[in-house]
């Protein structure tokens, strides 16, 4: 029998919260942190909107005793952030974190490719090297956190686009199942950077005004940053502990249409839909909301809310929470697993913002309005480039 | 797991017979850049023009693979950096147009994941699909992977399981500034000889086709382990435990390949070894065929399978001869002391 | 410059920034659709195509959907360069 996996802590950090209390209250209120970057340097500051962590460097290395860490890239400092705030939330001694069976996976799209003038100036070697210069690599983040915490426990990074943090929950809860493992803390992050706004900016999928997933009159998606990760445990060492909810459900595949768009009959999300409910032996019927991956442009969205009607004979409520964070790449998955169960353990729908004109082809329209509603079980899906698509389900603890 | 099948596009001469026979390339060039084949055989051009070497590579190893063995269940990438060069031109071109009108070609191929993006796109491979950056363990994490995929199935199945590193101008240039290449020019017959700091940047994809059945296997990986933060002084007791937990003692170990590439600073951690545990074993080393990089344990599991099968004998770049084929090799590896890992494959 | 010589302008920059690797100038025909014809192009391209027409000719086009009325085939992109260059 495998062990059951249960989340005992997480931790979040984005554009509307340094702390997982803070998010709850955005989402409860309704209130999107998505406007102008004041802290992010880039021509597109000026005309596109984003969900930046309203932090600079300098204050998130106080606000984590990392001050003297002068290597330290932004994507690395959210990751301690919201890891620092999961395992004190689960409650974890420093003997646990660094126990041999507690491992790490982690995911970062940018790594320190935030630091791209630096970069710039490093790899076509001008001037001096930079601090950043060993920082660079997507895997840097984990490394740090393993030397910080004294980590020596199984660890990994994954980065397939923006299902990243995604397939980092799948692959830590499959470490507990397969007794490789007692404890994985599992998520991933991202920080803005000209990198990836100029890459997304070249693809044309970005919008000028806030997003508005599900709307027919959406224009693209609004760069987020962010980092979330969760404490997963088995059964066995949580016992007694407060849990928030059980990973019940996961699955992958690859849509294998498009480099950077999903397929119109979206193979791709339906599969990893369907393997996610095969994993849980759960029906369609039995999930109560989908926190999706809405994006807010135009291939997604409808694309995605094709899989629904094909799925669902009724689609349950579900919302993109991109609407509040703008899209956080690799720490997505991380960010909407927490949303997921925020909604599961209050039993509380939030609404899908800006979301004026719902998309007509299909009878489901995303959340309009807060309500209470009894959840037992969530969907969260992550759909990336490459065609990588995963999705996660967690159910309330019984 | 049973290795089923495996390729490699390598510096080496990987891609056809002549590595296997024995011939050893010497690379006098300050990179050991890889000996690719002729793609068009397997990659349209239409695909092939977007390619930057890593996706080329990686796909030119792959399809060969995928030719002879049909679909697998999934596919599971390790690869450190990814499309280097197409992010270096990217973003160039971020600097160079001051973030105006830039092309999306490179970054959407500069992604890591864009290769096993593409391999399930040229295949229509709907299957599982992961891609694992984590440093010099991506390689390791991803046999991880396919390990845990496989044991929970209940009937025969393969996966695509491999790596790939690409030498470009961008981490050439960052690695070098970081002190980890040589200054010098150092031909890989003389890298492990060379007592000088840094080592020599390589590259190429080796892949495999792994499964849960041990008919028609050319190799098994028995065990494999992830360690980050070892010290020297307990490395000699860490690989004996590993063995035990194998129920192997180190006599029973017919081949053990080493990862020394030729950095002064940091090969002591081999030569701990050789001087204390490995006394008495027979030793290879497999970086002065490849040079350095992430995923050089890809090609170093690549290597020992063909050895396990009577292949690369007589070759001028080992220290022992290859009389009788190994049955079993034990491989281990770190990089810059902080990752290391240790690999147990037999016959 | 004459039509004539535009076109095989247009046509090297085409072969250059989508790296068409094995296709030669003459290959291309000027009334042959360049998506859904025997060039193969797809959605990434007619963006790479909008940074060609920007970078070589100043040309901009900021809606994709008014660069899928434009770039129909070689002769219409021609057409649209002669109109509109400010290069």
């Amino acid at each position: 029998m495998k062990p059951k996996v249960f989340v005992t802590g997480m931790g979040a950090v984005s554009a509307i919260g340094t702390n997982v209390a803070e998010h709850l209250h955005a989402l409860r209120m309704g209130k999107s942190g998505i406007g102008k970057a004041k802290y992010f340097v880039s021509k597109y500051t000026e005309s596109l909107l984003f969900g930046e962590v309203p932090f600079t460097n300098e204050e998130l290395k106080i606000r984590n005793g990392v001050e003297e860490k002068v290597d330290f890239s932004r994507t690395t400092l959210l990751a301690i952030q919201a890891f620092r705030e999961a395992v004190q939330d689960a409650d974890l001694s420093a003997e646990q974190i660094s126990n041999s069976r507690t491992g790490f996976i982690s995911s970062s799209t940018v790594g320190g490719m935030c630091n791209t003038d630096e970069l710039y100036s490093d790899a076509n070697l001008s001037g001096e090297p930079s601090h950043y210069l060993r920082s660079y690599e997507s895997s840097d983040h984990t490394l740090r956190i393993l030397k910080l915490f004294q980590m020596k426990g199984l660890s990994d990074t994954i980065n397939t686009a923006c299902s990243s943090s995604a397939n980092a929950i799948y692959l830590g809860a499959r470490l507990i199942q397969s007794g490789r493992a007692d404890r994985v803390i599992v998520g991933g992050t991202d920080s803005l950077a000209k990198y990836t706004v100029n890459g997304f900016n070249s693809l044309m999928i970005l919008s000028d005004e806030a997003c508005q997933p599900f709307d027919v009159n959406r224009k693209g998606l609004n760069l987020g940053e962010g980092a979330a990760y969760l404490v997963l445990e088995s059964e066995a060492i949580c016992k007694g502990k407060k849990r928030y909810a059980e990973v019940t459900g996961f699955g992958n595949s690859n849509d294998a249409f498009h480099p950077s768009a999903t397929s119109e009959d979206a193979r791709g999300p339906k599969l990893a839909i369907q393997r996610a409910l095969k994993e849980a032996k759960l029906k369609p019927e039995d999930i109560d909301y989908i926190n999706a991956h809405g994006t807010g442009t135009l291939n997604n969205d409808t694309t995605e809310t094709h899989a629904f009607s094909q799925l669902f004979a009724e689609v349950p409520p579900y919302n993109s929470t991109k609407s509040y964070t703008g899209h956080t790449l690799a720490a997505s998955g991380g960010l909407e697993a927490v949303f997921s169960i925020l909604s599961l353990v209050n039993n509380e729908l939030y609404p899908s913002l800006r979301c004026d004109n719902p998309i007509q082809e299909y009878a489901s329209k995303p959340i309009a309005e807060f309500s209470k509603k009894k959840i037992r079980n969530v969907l969260s899906n992550s759909f990336g480039f490459g065609g990588n698509c995963t999705s996660l389900i967690f159910s309330a603890c019984i | 797991m049973y290795i089923k099948d495996c390729f490699a596009i390598s510096p080496q001469r990987t891609f056809d017979d002549q590595f296997e026979k024995g011939h050893v390339e010497i690379h006098e060039e300050k990179v050991y850049s890889a000996i690719e084949p002729n793609y068009a055989e397997f990659i349209p051009a239409g695909l092939l023009r977007r390619m930057g070497k890593a996706v080329r590579m990686g796909i030119g190893a792959a399809m060969p693979l995928l030719k002879r063995n049909g679909q697998p269940e999934g596919i599971i990438i390790g690869t450190a950096n990814g499309g280097l060069e197409n992010c270096i031109q990217f973003l160039n071109q971020i600097v160079e147009y001051d973030e105006g009108v830039l092309t999306p070609t490179h970054f959407v191929q500069s992604t890591p994941n864009a290769l096993a993006g593409q391999l399930a796109l040229m295949t229509e491979n709907t299957g599982y699909n992961n891609t694992h950056i984590n440093g010099s363990l991506a390689f390791e994490n991803a046999l991880l992977d396919a390990d845990m995929y496989l044991e929970n199935l209940d009937y025969p199945s393969t996966l695509l399981v491999g790596a790939v590193e690409e030498i470009s101008e961008y981490n050439y240039n960052i690695d070098l500034l970081a002190d980890r290449y040589k200054q010098e020019r150092v031909s890989n017959d003389h890298l492990l000889a060379s007592q000088t700091p840094g080592t020599v940047c390589g590259e190429g994809s080796t892949m495999f086709i792994i499964g849960n059945e041990k008919e028609n296997s050319i190799a098994e990986i028995v065990d494999f382990e992830q360690i980050n933060f070892l010290e020297i002084e307990k490395l000699n007791a860490t690989l004996a435990a590993f063995l035990q937990k194998n129920q192997l003692s180190i006599d029973a170990i017919d081949l053990v390949l080493l990862g020394k590439n030729g950095d002064n600073r940091f090969d002591n951690w081999y030569e701990t070894l050789e001087n204390n545990l490995l006394k008495n074993n027979r030793i290879g080393y497999y970086k002065p065929y490849v040079g350095e990089y992430r995923t050089s344990s890809a090609f170093a599991v690549y290597y020992a399978v063909q050895l396990l099968n009577g292949k690369c004998k007589n070759d001028t770049l080992q220290p022992d001869e290859y009389s009788k084929s190994p049955k079993t090799v034990l491989l281990y590896n770190h990089f810059e002391g902080l990752r290391h890992s240790i690999i147990l494959i037999k016959k | 410059m004459t039509k004539e010589e535009v076109t095989l302008e247009f046509k090297t920059h085409l072969i250059q920034y989508l790296n068409l690797l094995d296709v030669s100038v003459d290959q291309i025909k000027d009334d042959e659709p360049l998506f859904g014809g025997d060039l193969g192009l797809d959605s990434i391209d007619s963006v790479e195509l909008i940074v060609l027409l920007d970078r070589e000719y100043g040309i901009k086009i900021k809606n994709p959907a008014d660069g899928r009325q434009i770039l129909v085939d070689v002769n219409t992109i021609v057409d649209y360069i002669e109109a509109n260059r400010t290069k």
